[in-house]
């Protein structure tokens, strides 16, 4: 084994070496401690997926440990259920209320879901210890122990087996999601909402999905916490609970499913410590642990800004992807239409910001099987125009037709699944995952795999496609040797050929290219112009905003110049070179 | 230009390793600059040429190899070397989108007036001077600016720390060829008031007109390097980087 091998065996040797600890004569204090350790970690694994991945922060995680734990014992105790049902209707129910608090909130952004989490925690915190039916704030107590066909798990070191698979299970679940189709969106969210959405995702179903699947996490969480305390009160599903599983996630690594464990661990571990310590040090008792625990925590994420774990995965680094097996059934790609057709009409386009018109009534076309250059002085417009055409931004008046439909008005991804692929003037890319990652989120459209075939390993035949696929389109555009290094660690002009891969991957009928050959070298933008010219042969349409005029000349069949916002010349490129307007506004006068 | 290559080395870099985690970005680089020449860095994407630049202006870690900078150590930290003249324009520009223009030239100045330098505030007249352009738009927020203003805004900031060595990545990526020009006349303007230059141009055709010496970097290593004149001939350059013959 190789010592990254060992590196990543390491927490599950020690997650092995832990179960034996109820075996090997270890006072029930240190088992109750793990119980308590596993039960925090469950949630925190849930802040990993949502805060970690997704960007999302949630103060709210010990609400929904609440509603779990409220839900089994109110049940166990009033209606008698067992252990099964008490879990389904947990999940269920924390499931429904993380849904309706989801849909209202993660639309939202910046700093509205924090708060609204905030609100949230505190209200459910008082309904709980208002209700009648859940004792007030005296709570529930008398819950039957856990008993579940024969099995009855009462002392600590039984239930100890019971919470820890659990950690156990959610750390695979997540591991298997986060590396899927699903997965790699959720990853993305925090960096590339915008680049998602042009590849046809709904980044809000995906935040929502993240937002429901910690809910869930935590409500297990809660079930466990009821069978371990028999008894449930309000105080332990506070904000003050609330915050602290943030703490875990963020001290531990956010981002680092083991990061979650280690978070847990080392929290409930030095507050115990502390709490026997500091009295005694200090001949008198208060909440001083606080303080002390305060202070230690600022120092470590000052030393360790990326967390505990986060430093550790940073020396053992990334594991390169295994190659697509022989026999991989390549994606299927759908025909491109015949040559000549028009493809992409505008008519009148135009937007205002303001008083200052940027786009003032464009009108031009593209024919299938064809390059059209849209050339002109910075600022012109060009970038404008091309994000009104793939939706990005909303035309004040105007007509956009594509493939024979009107879509203006439309939103990128709705545009993405008619095929219009597109790159950014500024490189919009997930610097923090892979090359052949970041791709494999242009075919997102062309997988089907979820959440639950992700879990369940069903998605293999499906993500060996869409490796296949995104590593032939990085072949394609000269990146094939790159395919496991960091995104992030490209140079500038690499990372924008990375983003035509990614737009080669949608299965595209029109590319928009923004500046697509800015910062390569004389050789890079001759074997761009080859790779262009083959996509047109397959029937492939490019729209291109370029300023390299000797890159443009021997590529594209028609140029349409911009200046100020309006179309000053269009027609053959040597004519257009000719063209006094455009020397004047663009070229100079020729040397 | 002859006279450049005999003048003082003010930069002068010897055997410079750099590594990202496992990976070696530059393998045993060389290069002198001497005060007051141009000296440009050829090469293709991922050649570790940015890279160079981020660990002269001391962004990145070197892991081994020796920079001098007028024959003694440079300074640590980056705003050091900011004060003693050695200054970034960088790839991505940079800029402080959301403060006017005025602000921007000003804060290029920073480490200067750190320095107790009282009157580096004042040169920004001298920048409006070598840039009309930046004057009309001082109060403009730097967001707004098109492209080449980008750039202007990105070089004037520079120029306020009053730097003996400019470095410059990419001057005119992105840039329209009236802009591009102008890029180029600002160039000769520095060096003609005594600034020297470290240029990676995509333009390399630009690049060797306007410098003294080249050097081309490729996979981190420095395969080639002489007069500018002699490269721009060189069959290798000229298939690679320049086309056309």
């Amino acid at each position: 084994m190789s010592a990254a091998a060992w590196q990543r065996a390491l927490p599950w040797i020690a997650l092995a070496a832990l179960a034996a600890l109820p075996w090997v004569g270890a006072p029930p204090y240190w088992v109750t401690l793990a119980n308590y350790i596993g039960i925090y970690a469950i949630v925190a694994l849930g802040l990993v997926l949502l805060t970690g991945h997704a960007g999302l922060t949630s103060f709210g995680q010990s609400a929904f440990v609440g509603i779990g734990a409220y839900t089994t014992a109110y049940l166990a105790t009033a209606a008698g259920l067992g252990p099964l049902a008490t879990l389904a209707a947990s999940v269920a129910l924390t499931t429904a209320s993380a849904l309706v608090l989801g849909v209202i909130t993660v639309r939202l952004s910046g700093h509205y879901l924090p708060l609204c989490t905030i609100a949230w925690c505190l209200s459910l915190f008082y309904a709980f210890g208002n209700i009648d039916a859940l004792g007030k704030f005296d709570g529930l107590t008398g819950i039957p122990a856990f008993e579940l066909g024969g099995w009855r798990l009462e002392q600590g070191r039984e239930l100890f087996y019971l919470i820890w698979g659990f950690v156990a299970l959610a750390v695979l679940a997540l591991r298997k999601l986060l590396d899927s189709r699903p997965g790699r969106v959720v990853r993305a969210l925090k960096k590339g909402a915008l680049m998602e959405e042009s590849c046809g995702i709904d980044t809000a179903r995906y935040k929502l999905l993240a937002f429901v699947i910690a809910a869930m996490l935590a409500g297990i969480s809660g079930w466990l916490y009821a069978y371990l305390q028999r008894a449930v009160n309000p105080t332990p599903f506070g904000l003050g609970y609330g915050i602290e599983y943030l703490f875990m996630a963020v001290v531990g690594g956010l981002g680092h499913l083991w990061g979650a464990i280690v978070g847990a661990a080392l929290l409930t571990l030095v507050k115990d410590w502390l709490q026997g310590v500091l009295p005694a040090l200090l001949g008198q008792t208060g909440n001083f642990e606080t303080i002390v625990f305060g202070v230690a925590m600022i120092l470590l994420l000052q030393r360790a800004p990326e967390g505990l774990w986060g430093a550790v995965a940073r020396r053992v680094g990334r594991r390169p992807a295994p190659p697509p097996p022989a026999g991989t059934a390549p994606l299927p790609a759908q025909p491109q239409p015949p040559a000549g057709q028009p493809l992409l009409q505008l008519r009148a386009v135009r937007r205002t910001f303001g008083g200052l018109v940027a786009v003032n009534d464009i009108s031009f076309g593209v024919a299938s099987g064809e390059i059209v250059a849209l050339i002109g002085p910075n600022g012109a417009g060009k970038s404008t125009l091309f994000n009104l055409v793939s939706g990005v931004l909303p035309l004040s008046a105007g007509e956009v037709h594509f493939d024979g439909r009107r879509v203006d008005g439309w939103a990128a991804r709705r545009l993405a699944r008619l095929r219009m692929g597109r790159t950014f003037q500024h490189v919009r890319l997930v610097p923090d995952m892979s090359v052949l990652e970041n791709v494999m989120i242009g075919a997102h459209l062309r997988g089907q795999r979820g959440v639950l075939a992700s879990v369940f390993g069903l998605n293999r035949a499906e993500e060996d496609s869409l490796r296949l696929e995104a590593a032939r389109q990085l072949r394609r555009v000269g990146l094939g040797e790159h395919l496991d290094q960091d995104a992030g660690a490209l140079a500038l002009g690499q990372q924008r050929t990375l983003e035509i891969a990614r737009a080669l991957c949608l299965d595209p009928v029109l590319l928009l290219l923004d500046e697509p050959a800015a910062g390569l070298r004389h050789h890079e933008k001759q074997a761009l112009a080859t790779l262009l010219r083959q996509l047109r042969q397959e029937g492939l349409s490019v729209l291109l905003v370029e300023h390299d005029m000797d890159f443009v000349m021997g590529l594209a069949e028609r140029l349409v110049v911009m200046d100020f916002g309006t179309h000053i010349a269009e027609g053959p490129p040597a004519e257009v070179r000719r063209d006094p307007k455009v020397q004047a506004a663009y070229l100079g006068a020729d040397e | 230009m002859s006279a450049a290559t005999t003048a003082p080395l003010l930069l002068d870099v010897r055997d410079l390793h750099v590594r990202y985690g496992r990976v070696e970005a530059l393998s045993g680089v060389s290069l002198q600059v001497p005060a007051g020449g141009i000296v440009t860095v050829i090469g293709p994407n991922g050649a570790g040429k940015s890279t160079l630049l981020n660990a002269l202006m001391g962004l990145l870690p070197v892991a081994s190899g020796e920079i001098r900078w007028a024959g003694a150590a440079p300074p640590h930290a980056v705003e050091d070397r900011v004060a003693a003249g050695l200054c970034l324009v960088p790839e991505k520009r940079e800029l402080f989108a959301s403060m006017t223009v005025r602000d921007n030239l000003l804060l290029g100045a920073y480490a200067r007036v750190r320095a107790g330098e009282r009157r580096a505030l004042d040169r920004i007249d001298t920048v409006f001077e070598r840039f009309p352009r930046l004057r009309e738009r001082a109060g403009q927020l730097a967001g707004t600016l098109s492209g080449g203003e980008r750039q202007m805004l990105a070089i004037g900031r520079a120029l306020m720390g009053n730097p003996r060595l400019l470095m410059l990545d990419e001057p005119s990526l992105g840039l329209a060829p009236l802009i591009v020009r102008d890029i180029f006349r600002i160039i000769r303007g520095l060096r003609d008031a005594g600034v020297a230059i470290l240029l990676i141009e995509q333009n390399a055709r630009a690049a060797l007109q306007v410098a003294d010496h080249a050097i081309v970097i490729e996979t981190g290593n420095v395969v080639l390097q002489g007069p500018a004149s002699e490269l721009a001939r060189d069959p290798a350059v000229t298939a690679s980087y320049l086309g056309g013959g």
